[in-house]
């Protein structure tokens, strides 16, 4: 099937890839290892054929949920690291050959938002969980060889031998970082580093508490160690993270499932003669939100959200508390980092032995192998599983 | 300026008049009250004027809860000079023109001393004693020899009353008292929600709910910052008129809005929400109007008002994921010593425009009017004199 679309561009390859994909078809099913087609890139936007992608728990959640925005079937995975196959009209940024990671959060460097210090959150192209190519209304780059439409996920849609990306997702790294390290930064690991760094602006001496201890709350704990917090708490329900997160700079663990007639709150309370500095939710849960808000410092503590609830889900606070006791809470997405400024300064961290990211890589597995990489996720013994293209 | 002779009652009760609220909600009572020496740490002041703010109205009319009790002298927001000093009592004498203020600042515990906060880990969770540090403890006494309770360690409806010093800020003389007292309170409030608490910054854009003393002090410091647009939201409109001299660029009447959520009509004002937004009424359902009319990657909502039935908060957690913030306030972050002087100073430099919360002026024998033009929506800042 071909149907070279050659619009007076110099490029060589304007014609559709055929290549392997682990489609998702169905909600909470395995992911099924298939040929697909990848449409050649629109003005704007690049190719890229994928080098290695990492697992996310966000991927888990979509995979799972059987509603909207949830949808089928979809090419999952944002987190990720590729070279650049061909590039489409109007694209100054890269060329062939160039090393890039995808990065779920638009970075237009146009709009006033992206211009703006003070956030991240692009206004061109809004964040959400869409099914299409952010520039092109209702505009996919993948069908099966049936002739489906496959929906893309997060702007990337990575777990694919190639996939279309928009120039407002990608930035240019230096190719000579090793690629399994690399691709943790267009996600989980940037989060988590960022929420306590620019989010939060964890300062030296603080104390700082961490609820979940997945990948995101052991970044957040890297990044508060980077800054200089001198005691970090973590809070999983699962003890095995404990000796995992030692190596990550946490200071104490509360497991709490074993609190006894105490909620976790009231332990981290003690713990910490009244709260902590900074309180971090990376599960996604309000009602936990609410726990960590419970303990962090009247005064001048402040709670960070990182976690992401179902579509709906209320955060409910006793409004005396909000009123009396000046605790901020925030929210951040991708640790309120602005993609193409950002991640270099962390991989330029990385390469001088600052940002740690080898203890975050786990498990590195073949891509057909993506299924076996769902279920250690599911049952919470990997941290970052990544897959290596063939 | 008084200039009475306090020598006379050192150390002995005075006798003077009070406004007495005996039961929830009915009228103050001016009765003949006795008013203590001062123990150790407090002092003893003579009230000149005093405002009403709409804390005295909402505590007025409760009659249940831990904070519920009469019979009390209520006001909290006023003026006065220093009669006498209780034993260690060091940077106020006699003749000092003072600010009692709820909020209290001990300047000795881990918070006083941060700068990242107003909190007072030491005093602030207790608004219940009625003095600070002498618990239920209290020196006033009716003519039969009754305990009348205190109310948020000021208790201004008073001739005379004892204040901690934890709760006094000494300020300069030079200040019209009547403008002076509304720092005691509500405009302090305002002012330091914008400039402390949120920290607008030239050109942002703000959006205030409730264009009470508190919201028209809020856009006076967010004008004196330099923010490019300021909307004011309200549903009587003629705090319209009286808020253009705040520098209210726009106002929203959300009774006016017809399906739009006010939060939808803001953002379509801003391209998208204002960076700053505060909420100064206190209802819950007005603060999430609030939290969603900022603009994500960077909005910011400050609560002010106190929610009238404790009702609780609730935030759309996607709301939050995207780059909000939102925290609450008590007296604008204000530390009471170290920046009401500097408020003072800003008013005699002509910086700061005071005198357009005043509305009314009575005399302190007329407060109930007062309370009536307050609940009816008529007065910003009433002043009563007790001396005219």
């Amino acid at each position: 099937m071909e149907n070279g679309n050659s619009s007076g561009d110099n490029k060589s390859s304007r014609k559709p890839i055929r290549c392997k994909a682990a489609v998702s078809r169905k909600a909470g099913e395995p992911l099924v290892m298939e040929e697909i087609m990848v449409a050649p890139p629109q003005p704007y936007e690049v190719r890229i054929r994928i080098i290695c992608t990492a697992l996310c728990h966000s991927d888990v959640t979509f995979w799972k949920l059987q509603v909207p925005p949830a949808c089928f079937p979809r090419i999952l995975g944002h987190e990720a690291i590729g070279v650049v196959e061909s590039v489409g009209e109007n694209v100054k940024e890269v060329v062939e050959g160039d090393t890039v990671l995808p990065t779920f959060m638009p970075d237009c460097g146009e709009c006033v938002d992206c211009k703006s210090q003070k956030s991240n959150l692009c206004s061109k192209f809004p964040f959400k969980v869409s099914p299409w190519m952010p520039r092109y209304e209702n505009s996919s780059r993948f069908t099966d060889l049936n002739g489906q439409t496959l929906f893309h996920f997060l702007n990337v849609s990575s777990f694919s031998e190639y996939t279309v990306l928009d120039v407002a997702n990608i930035v240019k790294i230096d190719s000579s970082i090793p690629p399994s390290r690399a691709c943790l930064l267009s996600c989980g690991v940037s989060t988590g580093v960022g929420a306590a760094w620019e989010t939060a602006k964890v300062e030296q001496g603080s104390t700082v508490v961490i609820f979940g201890l997945g990948s995101i709350g052991l970044a957040v704990a890297e990044g508060a160690r980077l800054c200089g917090a001198s005691r970090i708490i973590g809070v999983d329900i699962n003890p095995a993270k404990f000796q995992v997160g030692q190596n990550f700079g946490i200071t104490e663990f509360v497991n709490s499932m074993t609190c006894e007639k105490k909620s976790v709150s009231e332990v981290i309370n003690e713990m910490t003669g009244g709260g902590a500095d900074y309180c971090f939710e990376c599960v996604g849960s309000s009602s936990l939100v609410q726990e960590a808000y419970a303990c962090c410092r009247q005064g001048w503590g402040k709670t960070i959200t990182l976690g992401v609830d179902k579509p709906g889900s209320q955060i409910c606070l006793d409004s005396f508390d909000v009123l009396h006791h000046g605790k901020i809470l925030m929210g951040s997405l991708f640790g309120g980092l602005k993609a193409k400024t950002h991640i270099p300064l962390l991989l330029k961290r990385y390469l001088s032995n600052e940002l740690e990211l080898d203890k975050f890589v786990t498990h590195e597995m073949k891509f057909e192998e993506i299924n076996d990489a769902f279920q250690l996720l599911l049952e919470g013994k990997c941290i970052r599983c990544v897959l290596w293209m063939g | 300026m008084d200039n009475t002779s306090f020598s006379s009652n050192e150390g002995k009760p005075i006798r003077c008049k009070a406004a007495i609220c005996r039961k929830a909600g009915e009228a103050l009572v001016i009765e003949d009250i006795h008013v203590d020496p001062p123990q150790p740490y407090e002092v003893r002041i003579k009230i000149l004027c005093t405002s009403l703010c709409h804390t005295d109205l909402t505590f007025w009319k409760l009659d249940f809860g831990p904070i519920s009790r009469f019979p009390r002298i209520l006001g909290h927001e006023a003026v006065g000079v220093v009669e006498s000093i209780g034993e260690n009592v060091v940077g106020f004498k006699q003749g000092d023109v003072v600010l009692p203020v709820f909020h209290p600042y001990c300047e000795e515990c881990k918070d006083c001393k941060s700068s990242k906060t107003n909190w007072c880990e030491r005093y602030a969770e207790d608004f219940i004693s009625n003095t600070r540090r002498y618990g239920m403890a209290s020196r006033f006494k009716d003519s039969s020899g009754e305990v009348i309770h205190h109310f948020l360690f000021v208790s201004s409806f008073s001739e005379y009353t004892v204040v901690d010093i934890a709760h006094l800020v000494k300020i300069s003389p030079e200040i019209p008292v009547d403008k002076a007292a509304l720092l005691s309170c509500g405009v302090s409030t305002g002012i330091g929600a914008a400039w402390k608490v949120a920290n607008v910054e030239e050109g942002s854009t703000v959006a205030v709910f409730g264009l009470g003393a508190v919201g028209l002090a809020v856009a006076e410091g967010a004008r004196l910052r330099g923010a490019a647009k300021i909307i004011g939201i309200d549903t009587n409109p003629d705090k319209f008129e009286l808020g253009k001299k705040f520098g209210f660029t726009d106002f929203i009447n959300p009774t006016l809005c017809g399906e739009k959520k006010v939060s939808e009509v803001v953002k379509e004002m801003t391209k998208g929400g204002v960076d700053y937004s505060f909420e100064c009424v206190g209802l819950a359902s007005l603060l999430n109007e609030a939290f969603i009319s900022t603009r994500t990657g960077t909005g910011k909502t400050v609560m002010l008002g106190m929610e009238k039935h404790a009702a609780p908060i609730s935030l759309g957690s996607f709301d939050l994921l995207r780059g909000r913030n939102i925290c609450g306030s008590l007296f604008g972050g204000l530390k009471s010593k170290l920046d009401i002087p500097i408020l003072v100073d800003h008013y005699l430099k002509k910086e700061l425009n005071l005198d357009s919360f005043i509305t009314h002026e009575l005399n302190f024998k007329e407060i109930n009017k007062a309370f009536a033009l307050l609940e009816e929506g008529k007065s910003l800042r009433c002043i009563l004199w007790m001396d005219k």
